[in-house]
């Protein structure tokens, strides 16, 4: 003899499990996000793109057997003409498939999420939970301005803040409560409206928090600077323009390429472009200079500037360069330095040369950072490095 | 959606294959039917069935997985789920049709007597796993409340306890103590040369041992605590290995009696068919793979047509998968199956697919079979066993390499994981294409 019963069922056991795993995913998402930061074209997407992050699954290591030619596993195939040699498709886990109340099998399965995101929540996962101390307190400041915002209604007013629609409502709730006092009478008497009906939309001045920004990206394009250099600078640029983008409202993008002179370019020239011309990096500086004097002024802008370069200047233009630099300094929030240096092996005359970041070492200060890529794992610590604390300032 | 069927229905039905149960000599546990929808019945799947057990986010994976499946329709909620214990728990999803409940209900009487009459689960104590799990999450749950300890470290260590889960003696055989085995080597020694002598105390050997959470638990510096899920994981898999160990022969099982038994209802057509239809489906052979359900049924359909009913019985009582498929399964078998090997090629151009190796002609069927018993139960878990704690608290361990290599990235995990519950250095032995390898 069984016994039946209606299952009582345990508001939904798993829950707590699975929200537990979901955070697992989250952070393996968090650590599968560096490979495609490097892998993306920068800019000029819509938050509506979305990315394919493959994640790792959350897997349960064992101990399982390979699956090379020595550990040859068996199939059933009824009625089927097989012959050795033969090849088959993959294999399929269908034996999973059913199963009483027992234990999941020991084979190593292959467990591949791929998470779709948008970049608004590539930014996120990338930089919400980063520790970036006092990061925005710091480097970003927001200029501040007054504008006007709503903010209830009042009996007095001037004329064009008049509601009407309140006005009418207030004007029938009078009617209503008189004609509840009147027990019903004198129905088709006119019923004006007075002073005290009129109701006026109040505003009041606000400090306008976040404002206008703009990103200057300056690049070496000489000679020097290799697809492999420009290809790490271009992911270097894409996290700070997420990053930035983030927290303005308004966010202008300048290119600037340099060689020997100073160039604006659209995005696209900016990565594409190579020259094999020398470098001069103060031909950059002051092409920006000219430009935050033309379009971006600092009262009204926040300005950043990062700079890529593969640390090689022309030596005669180490003192110029010191000089813009200071002058883009005092304009902006945060100058970013970034030098891109992928050749272990250098050749020795430009190993002789001096390096850009060594003159910039005495600029060095909160709103001056430098830091060097040498490979794509680099980017992220670059990048904490330049938004992040100030740790390696005195 | 209004089901055919209500409780009068299933108990009804209940009592024809309860009285036929009785009349082919089956002898099981009885059976508790719970009703459920099929949301319940994913959230009992991933935790193997239990009614209740302890938290872990790999079973949220399990239900997520499961899930995500049965909404891409790529795969069948089960057709039965129940559990070992006394009383058997089994579910009913309220979503399947009356035939279905039938079936499912004489499928779970075969599953029901198997749990009860076969050997390996003479341990598994099925009156009490229900308390036993119940238990163990309050004990779990409250190491996660605990201020002191929390969800952090109780998931870290859970995780590194759960890779080495089924890393424990492949019978239930009671093992020698140490002493024991000690005096065991030394009589040997004695044997051969009398004058040899020995102190017990004195000399020192380790008896290498196969349960490793065991070892861990007596062993390694732990707080109580983590003794304790030590205690918990290693009791669970004892209790769930015996079911790895006899997936095929306990599927087979319960397929032959549903099989047999809806014939002997004599239903009418109208659940029969649909019945018979549902049989064929759930032990379809799956091309390519190995479908339990297939294999088991055909095997025990066939040791009843070639040695009677009595053997059977015989078989479910006494052996396992492994022993199963070496004792039955014949030449004709493995070739009516259409059995073969296959494994992985690799190519030049990095590509790799499937090669079928070996099928079962008269030259190889053998070499198949083997392959096939190799990978069933609990051979598919490779053995790794403790062989000693060497100079600086090194746990040592070694694996019983029986030509086939490992998966050494999954290994190295694994050793990561063991090192961090033994709480310092972890030498691992194996052989990777030959050659002794070590982690």
């Amino acid at each position: 003899m069984s016994t039946f019963k209606e299952h009582k069922s345990v508001a939904d056991r798993s829950a707590s499990d699975r929200s537990r795993h979901k955070k697992k995913i989250e952070e393996a998402i968090k650590d599968g996000i560096h490979h495609i930061v490097s892998d993306e074209s920068i800019i000029g997407k819509d938050g509506k793109k979305k990315f394919k992050i493959p994640v790792r699954g959350i897997k349960e290591y064992r101990f399982v057997y390979s699956d090379n030619s020595q550990n040859p596993k068996a199939a059933t195939a009824p009625g089927k003409n097989i012959q050795k040699g033969q090849q088959i498709g993959k294999a399929s886990d269908e034996s999973e498939a059913q199963g009483t109340g027992d234990k999941a099998s020991n084979e190593k399965g292959e467990e591949f999420y791929e998470v779709e995101i948008t970049l608004e929540e590539l930014a996120y996962y990338l930089f919400n939970d980063l520790e970036l101390p006092d990061l925005e307190k710091k480097t970003i400041k927001n200029i501040t301005g007054n504008k006007y915002q709503r903010h209830g209604y009042r009996p007095k007013g001037i004329r064009p803040r008049l509601d009407k629609k309140k006005t009418a409502i207030q004007r029938i709730k009078r009617k209503a409560a008189q004609k509840a006092e009147s027990l019903g009478a004198e129905d088709d008497e006119s019923f004006p409206y007075r002073e005290s009906d009129l109701t006026y939309r109040h505003i009041r001045e606000v400090k306008k928090h976040s404002s206008n920004a703009v990103i200057f990206f300056i690049m070496d394009i000489s000679g020097s600077m290799t697809q492999q250099k420009k290809f790490l600078a271009r992911s270097f640029f894409f996290l700070l323009y997420q990053f930035i983008n983030q927290r303005y409202k308004t966010l202008d993008v300048v290119f600037v390429s340099h060689d020997t002179q100073a160039y604006e370019v659209s995005e696209e020239q900016f990565f594409q472009r190579g020259s094999s011309g020398g470098t001069i990096v103060s031909s950059a500086l002051k092409k920006v200079d000219e430009i935050i004097c033309q379009r971006y002024h600092p009262d009204a802008w926040n300005i950043y500037t990062f700079q890529c370069s593969d640390g090689d200047n022309w030596p005669d233009d180490m003192d110029s360069m010191i000089e813009s630099a200071q002058i883009l300094q005092q304009k902006c929030q945060l100058y970013g330095y970034c030098e891109i240096d992928p050749d272990s092996e250098r050749m020795k005359w430009i190993s002789s040369m001096s390096k850009v970041s060594e003159e910039f070492e005495k600029l060095k200060s909160k709103n001056f950072k430098i830091a060097k890529i040498y490979t794509k794992n680099d980017i992220w610590t670059a990048f904490k490095k330049l938004l992040g604390s100030s740790e390696v300032l005195s | 959606m209004k089901s055919d069927w209500d409780f009068k229905f299933l108990q009804k039905y209940d009592d024809k294959i309860c009285e036929l149960s009785k009349d082919n000599k089956l002898d099981w546990f009885d059976i508790q039917y719970e009703v459920c929808d099929y949301y319940s019945m994913i959230g009992h799947m991933s935790y193997h069935g239990m009614p209740t057990h302890y938290g872990h986010w790999s079973f949220g994976k399990r239900f997520e997985r499961t899930h995500q499946m049965y909404n891409l329709g790529m795969e069948g909620l089960p057709y039965e789920l129940i559990i070992n214990s006394d009383p058997s728990i089994a579910y009913l999803m309220r979503e399947n049709p009356a035939y279905m409940q039938i079936l499912i209900m004489a499928h779970c009487v075969g599953h029901s007597d198997f749990f009860k009459n076969n050997a390996k689960f003479k341990h598994t104590r099925p009156g009490s796993v229900i308390q036993r799990m119940r238990s163990a999450k309050k004990r779990i749950q409250g190491y996660v409340e605990n201020p002191n300890i929390g969800i952090e470290k109780v998931e870290k260590f859970m995780d590194a306890a759960h890779a080495i889960q089924f890393q424990t003696y492949r019978s239930s055989v009671v093992r020698q103590t140490n002493r024991q085995y000690k005096e065991k080597i030394i009589r040997s020694v004695l044997d051969v040369n009398p004058s040899e002598a020995l102190d017990l105390d004195e000399i020192d050997i380790f008896q290498p041992e196969h349960n490793i959470l065991k070892f861990l638990r007596e062993n390694a510096k732990l707080r109580p605590w983590q003794q304790d899920i030590l205690e918990i994981i290693e009791s669970e898999s004892q209790y769930f290995l015996p079911q790895m160990k006899t997936k095929i022969m306990n599927e087979g099982w319960a397929s032959f009696w549903h099989y047999r038994m809806c014939h002997q209802l004599e239903l009418e057509s109208k659940f029969h068919i649909p019945i018979l239809k549902t049989h064929n489906q759930v032990i379809r052979p799956h091309v390519g793979g190995l479908n339990p359900y297939h294999i088991g049924f055909e095997l025990f359909r066939r040791i009843e047509e070639r040695h009677g009913l009595e053997e059977c019985f015989i078989a479910r009582e006494t052996l396992e998968d492994t022993s199963f498929i070496s004792n039955y399964l014949t030449e004709k078998d493995c070739r009516d199956l259409g059995l073969f090997t296959f494994s992985k090629k690799k190519y030049k151009n990095k590509t790799s697919k499937f090669v079928i190796d070996k099928i079962s002609d008269e030259e190889d069927w053998k070499l198949v079979k083997n392959t096939l018993v190799r990978n069933v139960g609990s051979n598919s878990i490779p053995v790794i066993f403790v062989d000693g704690i060497d100079v600086g608290n090194t746990l040592i361990l070694q694996h019983e390499h029986d030509g086939r290599d490992l998966d050494l990235a999954y290994a190295d995990e694994v050793v990561r994981h063991i090192s961090y519950l033994w709480g310092g250095e972890v030498k691992f032995f194996t052989v990777v294409e030959g050659d002794t390898w070590e982690i």
